[in-house]
């Protein structure tokens, strides 16, 4: 059981581990995205067939890209902007008809709030009310926005701004608005704005090429132009375009692929599925409310001066002995080579097994901006790998003094969906392989195999409840029960929404589907006395809940235990009364931790 | 309760054993060799195996047996207990050739008695007794019958290791094992005592096993190279109990095991104290405090916990987060639904776990349900999607059981899935750009490659075989620890070895390969033109200014380099510098200073962090460096008129110099006369011309006094935080 809570410690480890290279890593300054969404009469124009109005749309995309911000990435800039709106407010009042509804800010409670406000029939009215449609200049929208970026005094490293219309023609033929939204949007994009285009649905179809074509940031890549694009009919469709380009895709290292000598293709790897987790709490002063900065420092106890690094070594006890290195010897130990990715040579896919799953995949791209060519070796490699069924194998060293792991780079194909865009890119998918040390040896139970006509009857069941599995369809409940603490918590509420926990088996919808089918298989392979639910003739379990009597351990047979390293026969509690009896400090609770914690004390103690 | 074996090494260090042909080492120095490494890997893989050991061939006698003159020159070293350092340095410095002969069916005897009398008791799965001999002694073959039977009745494996193959007409044995080339003493002939002393081995080797028993028999260098590598981490696996469910009344009792799973050591490194290496002389204490001026301290229990809400943070106590939060039944493996394996991307597993899902083994019902249900996904080629969780405490998650058919047995095997939360969908442009398509002949050179470097060949029997199985091989990183433990443990204070030729073999491509791709490689070289591009700040690491000679360990070395990178990275971005770098700080300070993107106070701070990093590496090179950062610091200073920063940056600079051993490069910031700003050159400065001249003079006696009981003396922290 003790292993099992282990690995729970270990991924915690590993967390920080991640944070600290993202952190540490590539990143610096903050990311920034602007809403731009016009407010003029079309957009609050409702289906028929009662469909959310495209402002109503937009208003819940806004919403949910504020709450992601904010369980993911809260650190981010963002605002909300209106244009095309009777009443102004900006910062020195000096454009008309653009409304700021929320500056470029750290998104919160209170904006999320506010947004919410604006949602629905009731949210139309108050908009309607607080901003009323009138006159539209993009020209002068576009130029706020570019206030807004100038007003921000801290460092951005990406700055997005998003417009949301209907509208394809926004000036109704006004050539002098169209120039100076073509000028300010240039300006805009000159100063590092990548500029998208969130078009909605219009009767008679979003020409884009009438006028936002001279305004958007041209893609990435001139093939897929955006252009082509639908305009955006539906709320889930739009959330996956706003979420695909919300993001900003962060490479974790750029490093050479080496096929051989002199022969290197310049990659970068990125993460794509990364466990999310609870952001750890902050410490608060209890009087004000206000965090508090932790200081830590290292002395010696008996004089009780500070201690440099310098002054510090590591140790690891085995066979009784304590074993000192210097903390650089620590480092130089874990460093193999020099970060990169060497090819050790090709192998069918049917080899890569299935099993061989130790840490979540990342993925690679090449990098043409650092060695020219890289994308053309790197797409022969991938289209040869591909269409042969092969994987490569490859030595892998991800950074500085991390020790070298095997991976297999598989082939992914770049697969669209036809005018909606990128559903996988090209590229190699890296999978971790394990080591002799991670395979752990199991003894297999020797138990009969069933027979056709009971895996037929299975078959039925299986088919019964088949559905199509999506990798985004589950949200993590114990994550967005946090959140919803959090915003009940900072908006007062008198409790927090429900979640619904989307990893609950429905039972009930299960059984209705399954009807008799449960109590034919039931028949066919447990007999008429066997209940699943029970253990079997329970075996050791005695006395109920009479506690085992307390283990004091006195001090020889401690010592006894460590010269002869018998600790380990020792239990747990038994360990954490000698360590609490002997007075040896210990914030472990494994038990190798406490057995770590007692062979200190001892040589300290007794031997030294 | 656990399982564990006991084991007796038993060594001759006889006579014979000394003698060697000119140019090879003698036996006695191989046997040694094997049992260090064998008792290393023991200590290291901190088994509780116990392990004692016995030599024979000694000048003197020394074993409960010995009597009338029976059983002499047969030591007991050490009685049968978990091996650690002192065995190992015992066999280090204690074990030497001796000049005796003994007869080593009697050590056999002497090792027998040993093993039944201190195992007596007590429980232990397996006995081992290790025979180390040249078998050049005469033995007595009367007793040899008894010895087997007594061998047999206590269930006491035996295993041989000599000088030479025991297979000289079968090379190699039955072990599987490259083969017995290169043997010094194959072939060779052996004396009469010898191949008596073999047959005898033979003999008592297969009326202990018929089929296998000669496996049982090693050579000294077949078994050093075995021994090279450390053990590899073993986990004894725990099984969880549960109930597979598939809606409210279909369950299957389970039980699971983890399989596959990223290993790490056990153990961590602990902080000791430099001079005493004692752990209990180092103390860390964490304090809190205000994020005011004055840095008020915060008692501990004053702090509560709060989390981040967006630009929020929410007051949310544990006992109020343990309430509110998610809570769940516990313990599950419940089926969601079924789906078609292709929809299951192997790129999106997560976690660092694969478990294997079995039925229990007294219970075949259970088997046969779930077997069924495994064969029935097996043959619709589907997955069952399923919510596990360990137990209450930890938040369940969502995966995949896959179908898994063996020869042996069958089970599932459950990876976790992705949250919605946990993807990051990131689109990129095309391959499909005509700049990059590869054209045919490039095609083809990539073709030619990939056939050079097919890992996976056929033999001539038609059979598949893979040359490099990467899960055969132990993980680099924990042999190389070990090494390095055992290095400084039986060596201390010599510098760490390099790392052993077979691990960097072992990462390395096969040479059949290696030699292989070479013309296809150089194919594809000329076929595919690949420049890096260069740029400008990149090529200056600081590895490169400062170059490999500078004596500062690699290690401290890559981090400086690692950070270079991300400051170079960001400025290529925005086509400026934008913080202080570590390869000319003083520059960058200005053009910062100059470019006003950051507050004056915060380059300050980067810049003194820098001169910090400098200052730590007690090196005239970087003191010089630093200087040049001080004089920058204190003409921007001047030019702003900002006298405040840079003063008492200074001041502490100088307090702490006495601690942190800066003696020296306090010399020479008195050289260059680099004082204080006075109230002369900038209004705002509290500081006279007379208190800025009299800085530099250091009051040593004073300053030697006053040093160690000023707490924030030589904390880097402090300094910085002062800013």
């Amino acid at each position: 059981m003790a292993e099992w809570n282990a690995y729970y410690r270990n991924e915690d480890d590993e967390e920080e581990q991640e944070e600290g290279e993202q952190s540490g890593g590539m990143v610096t300054g903050r990311d920034s995205l602007v809403f731009l969404v016009d407010a003029s009469k079309e957009m609050f124009i409702k289906e028929e067939d009662g469909k959310p109005s495209n402002f109503d749309m937009t208003m819940q995309v806004v919403r949910s890209v504020y709450t992601s911000k904010i369980t993911s990435s809260y650190r981010d800039l963002v605002a909300l902007v209106f244009y095309g709106t009777e009443q102004s407010k900006n910062p020195r009042n000096s454009f008309k008809h653009v409304y700021v509804y929320h500056d470029l800010d750290e998104p919160g409670a209170k904006r999320v709030q506010e947004v919410d406000e604006l949602r629905g029939s009731k949210g139309a009215q108050l908009a309607a009310k607080t901003m009323g449609s009138g006159e539209t200049s993009l020209g002068d929208a576009l130029w706020c926005c570019a206030n807004l970026y100038s007003d921000i005094k801290l460092r951005l490293s990406h700055k997005r701004l998003m417009i949301f219309t209907c509208r394809d023609d926004p000036h109704e033929g006004d050539s002098v608005k169209d120039r100076q939204g073509r000028t300010k949007a240039s300006d805009l994009r000159d100063t590092g704005v990548i500029i998208n285009l969130m078009h909605l649905m219009k009767p008679g179809g979003f020409d884009v090429s009438l006028y936002f074509r001279d305004i958007i940031t041209p893609p990435e890549d001139e093939s897929d132009l955006g252009l082509q694009l639908e305009p955006c009919a539906k709320l889930e469709d739009l959330q996956n375009r706003v979420r695909a380009k919300e993001k900003k895709k962060r490479v974790l290292n750029r490093l050479n692929l080496c096929l051989g000598e002199g022969i290197n293709v310049a990659v970068g790897v990125y993460s794509t599925a990364v466990p999310a987790r609870k952001p750890p709490p902050i410490k608060l002063y209890r009087e004000t409310n206000e965090p508090v900065r932790s200081k830590t420092r290292v002395f010696h106890t008996q004089t009780g001066s500070l201690l440099l690094p310098s002054e510090l070594k590591k140790a690891q006890v085995y066979g009784k002995k304590q074993i000192v290195m210097e903390t650089d010897e620590v480092d130089s130990i874990k460093k193999f080579e020099d970060p990169g990715m060497f090819l050790i040579g090709f192998k069918p896919m049917e080899k890569l097994k299935l099993h061989h799953h130790v840490r979540p995949a990342v993925f690679l791209y090449p990098e043409e901006d650092d060695v020219k060519g890289s994308s053309c070796l790197f797409s022969a490699l991938l289209k040869r790998c591909s269409e042969r069924n092969m994987f490569a194998l490859c030595r892998f060293t991800a950074r500085r003094n991390y020790s070298p792991r095997f991976v297999a780079l598989v082939p992914q194909e770049e697969e669209s969906d036809e005018g909606k865009g990128q559903i996988t890119p090209a590229g190699f998918n890296v999978i971790y392989l394990p080591f002799a040390d991670d395979i752990r040896t199991l003894d297999a139970p020797q138990l009969p195999c069933a027979s056709q006509e009971q895996v037929d009857k299975m078959k039925q069941i299986v088919t019964k409840l088949r559905f199509k599995y999506r990798s985004d369809a589950f949200e993590n409940p114990a994550i967005q029960q946090h959140f919803r603490n959090l915003e009940a918590l900072a908006l007062d509420m008198v409790a927090p929404e429900d979640i619904e926990d989307l990893i609950m088996p429905k039972v009930d919808q299960i059984d209705t589907r399954l009807g008799p089918l449960v109590q034919e298989f039931k028949d066919l392979v447990y007999p008429a006395n066997y209940n699943p639910e029970t253990k079997p003739a329970a075996k050791r379990k005695t006395g109920g809940a009479e506690k085992k009597p307390k283990v004091e351990l006195p001090e020889d047979e401690l010592r006894a235990h460590v010269q002869n390293s018998t600790l380990g026969k020792l239990t747990v509690p038994v360990l954490k009364d000698a360590c609490k009896k002997f007075g040896v400090r210990t914030t472990g609770t494994k038990k190798q931790e406490l057995i770590d914690a007692l062979i200190a004390q001892y040589f300290t103690k007794f031997m030294l | 309760m656990t399982a564990k074996s006991a084991l007796v090494l038993c060594m001759d260090v006889g006579f014979s054993m000394s003698n060697s042909a000119p140019g090879e080492e003698p036996p006695f120095e191989l046997a040694k060799k094997v049992i260090q490494k064998f008792v290393q890997r023991q200590v290291f893989a901190e088994t509780k195996d116990e392990m004692a050991l016995v030599l024979f061939g000694t000048d003197s006698t020394k074993n409960p047996l010995e009597q009338d003159g029976q059983y002499q020159n047969i030591t007991v070293h050490r009685n049968l207990m978990i091996p650690d350092f002192e065995l190992l340095e015992e066999i280090a410095n204690q074990i030497h050739p001796e000049s005796q002969q003994a007869d080593w069916l009697d050590a056999l005897v002497v090792c027998m008695d040993l093993l039944k009398k201190q195992t007596e008791g007590k429980k232990y799965d397996r006995l081992v007794i290790v025979l180390l001999t040249d078998l050049c002694t005469q033995a007595s073959p009367d007793e040899l019958d008894i010895i087997i039977d007594n061998l047999k009745t206590a269930g006491i494996t035996l295993q041989f290791f000599l000088p030479f193959p025991a297979g000289d007409d079968e090379e190699g044995g039955g072990d599987g094992d490259r083969g017995g080339s290169g043997h010094p003493g194959a072939g060779k002939g052996l004396s009469r005592e010898q191949e008596q002393g073999l047959d005898m081995v033979k003999h008592v080797m297969l009326s202990l096993d018929e089929e296998d028993g000669l496996d049982e028999i090693y050579s000294f260098r077949n078994a050093l190279e075995q021994l090279c590598m450390f053990k590899r981490i073993e986990r004894r696996p725990t099984a969880w109990p549960c109930q597979l469910t598939i809606g409210s009344s279909l369950s299957i009792r389970i039980v699971g095991y983890k399989a596959v799973m990223d290993e790490r050591l056990k153990k961590t490194w602990i902080t000791v104290d430099a001079q005493t290496n004692k752990r209990d002389d180092v103390k860390r204490e964490t304090v809190y405090c205000l994020d005011d001026d004055n840095e008020t301290e915060v008692q501990k229990e004053d702090i509560i916990q709060g989390f981040r809400y967006g630009s929020d943070i929410v007051p949310f106590s544990k006992v109020d987060q343990d309430q509110m939060k998610y809570k769940h039944d516990g313990k599950c493996f419940a089926v969601l639904g079924f789906t078609k394996q292709s929809n299951i991307h192997r790129h999106q597993f997560i976690g660092n776990q694969v478990i294997k899902v079995f039925a229990p083994k007294d219970d075949e019902h259970a088997g046969v349900a779930l077997s069924a249900l495994i064969r029935a996904l097996d043959e619709l080629n589907m997955v069952a999607i399923v919510r596990y969780a360990y137990d209450r405490r930890c938040n369940p998650q969502v995966g995949a059981a896959f179908p898994c058919i063996k020869q042996h047995y069958e089970c599932l095997m459950y990876i976790q899935l992705p949250f919605m939360e946990d993807l990051s969908h990131f689109t990129f442009p095309s391959l499909e750009n005509k700049k990059f398509v590869p054209t045919e002949a490039q095609l083809s050179a990539v073709d030619s490659l990939i056939d050079s470097m097919m890992l996976v060949e056929k033999d001539e029997s038609g059979e598949q075989k893979d040359m490099l199985k990467v899960h055969h091989i132990p993980n680099p990183a924990f042999q190389r620890h070990f090494q390095c433990l055992h290095h400084r443990a039986v060596n201390p204070g010599t510098p760490l070895p390099p790392m052993e030729p077979w691990l960097k073999a072992a990462l390395e491509r096969p040479e059949v390969i290696s030699e292989r791709c070479q013309a296809p490689l150089e194919e594809v070289k000329r076929k595919f033109p690949l420049t890096a591009v260069e740029k400008k700040k990149q090529l200056k690491t600081s590895a490169q200014i400062f170059g490999k000679d500078t004596g500062e360990p690699d290690a401290k070395k890559a981090k400086g380099d690692e950070e270079e990178e991300d400051y170079n990275l960001a400025d290529i971005a925005e086509g400026s510098v934008t913080s202080v770098g570590s390869v000319d700080p003083a520059r960058d300070f200005r053009t910062l200073v100059k470019l006003k993107s950051l507050p004056f106070g915060e380059v300050c701070q980067q810049l003194t962090h820098r001169i910090e990093q400098l200052l730590s590496n007690k090196n005239t090179h970087y003191y010089m460096k630093s200087i040049t950062c001080i004089q920058a610091f204190r003409e921007q200073s001047v030019k702003l008129g900002k006298a405040d920063l840079y003063n008492s940056y200074l001041q502490s600079l100088k307090r702490s110099i006495p601690n942190r051993g800066l003696e020296v490069f306090w010399d020479l910031l008195v050289q260059d006369a680099v004082t204080l700003i006075s109230k002369d050159e900038v209004e705002g400065s509290t500081v006279s011309k007379n208190e800025a001249n009299q800085f530099l003079i250091t009051d040593e006696k004073k300053e030697e006094v006053a040093a160690p009981t000023t707490e924030d003396t030589g904390d880097v922290d402090d300094l910085l935080d002062m800013m």
